[in-house]
């Protein structure tokens, strides 16, 4: 979300898609938000633990700083909207599950605390949005790529799920302001979600199409840092 | 080592060139909230940097990229710490 009455004076802004401020959700809605999201994370910390080996550590680093940078560049799309990289599946391929979840929420941290973007009561929300729905969409682009050594199908599954991974997020995010007093006056979720579904059929388009291009990139350049499919894959094998 | 330190540099190169290009149109949840006509209250707390903009510096591109460029060293930052604290050294 942007805020841009800090800055009547200046033409341009930044602003970062579902990433939703303060006063839009009622305190049940965030509270519950956070039960859930904390929830996760601690499963996703345990689970990594158990699972990643120090050589995972500057991948993580670089990625997460990779995805804050991409999330402040807002690409239009149609009507006077725009929208930008969310990254969680692209996190999600590169280190796994668990530990793209607990980075994305790193980065939703930074952003709220640094340039408050999202809000503090809401961030459980958004940690759930874009963190942990991200995180686990990898087990979705298992699922449909059964056989890793076709990487047509490999890359068609990373252009579905990445698309499905916002258009999830953002259908969440719908029912989350949907719920909350501040837009029962509007309509609640018979209006908030289509609304939010309607834009973000079209960005997550965006995000499908960048996903899939570093994905392949990544992939013909340096094979060796798709962790996040190895370690899954050795883990279900 | 050498290959991270290339994405890194890579990562802020794109940003300096792409922050001109990003688009200023709002957002899909901000036009979804302006379409219903809500009004955004004053957030709670305000952040060092709101809306990624250093607030002593005039210069919407200089501040931004100094905004952007602060943030990407901190989430490196960050994360990195996470990284050591959730992986086990190799043997």
């Amino acid at each position: 979300m942007q805020r841009r009455y800090y800055h009547p004076s200046k033409k341009c802004y930044w602003g970062i898609m579902m990433h939703i401020p303060d006063g839009f959700l009622s305190p049940t809605i965030c509270i519950l938000m956070y039960v859930i999201s904390i929830t996760f994370l601690v499963w996703s910390w345990r689970k990594a633990k158990a699972t990643y080996s120090r050589s995972l550590a500057p991948l993580l680093a670089v990625s997460s700083a990779f995805v804050f940078a991409a999330q402040m560049i807002n690409f239009p799309i149609a009507y006077g909207t725009s929208g930008h990289l969310v990254g969680g599946t692209f996190l999600a391929i590169l280190l796994g599950p668990y530990a793209a979840i607990l980075s994305m929420t790193i980065v939703l941290m930074m952003q709220t605390l640094f340039f408050a973007d999202g809000g503090i009561f809401t961030f459980g929300a958004n940690v759930f949005n874009m963190a942990v729905i991200g995180g686990l969409s990898l087990f979705l682009v298992m699922f449909l790529t059964k056989d890793p050594k076709r990487s047509n199908r490999f890359f068609l599954s990373v252009f579905t799920v990445s698309w499905l991974s916002v258009v999830l997020g953002a259908l969440a995010c719908g029912l989350q302001i949907g719920f909350s007093p501040v837009f029962s006056d509007a309509g609640g979720i018979a209006v908030t979600v289509p609304a939010m579904l309607f834009w973000h059929v079209l960005i997550g388009l965006g995000e499908a199409a960048i996903t899939v291009t570093l994905i392949s990139q990544l992939h013909r350049l340096q094979p060796t840092v798709l962790n996040g499919l190895a370690t899954l894959r050795g883990r279900l094998e | 080592m050498k290959g991270y330190l290339k994405a890194l540099i890579l990562t802020l190169v794109c940003l300096a060139i792409l922050i001109p290009f990003a688009s200023s149109f709002p957002d899909g949840l901000e036009k979804v909230v302006e379409t219903l006509g809500i009004e955004e209250h004053t957030p709670t707390w305000t952040g060092l940097m709101p809306d990624y903009a250093l607030p002593t510096i005039d210069d919407p591109y200089v501040s931004t990229l100094l905004a952007g460029t602060f943030g990407v060293f901190l989430v490196l930052g960050v994360t990195f710490m996470l990284g050591m604290a959730i992986t086990k050294p190799d043997k």
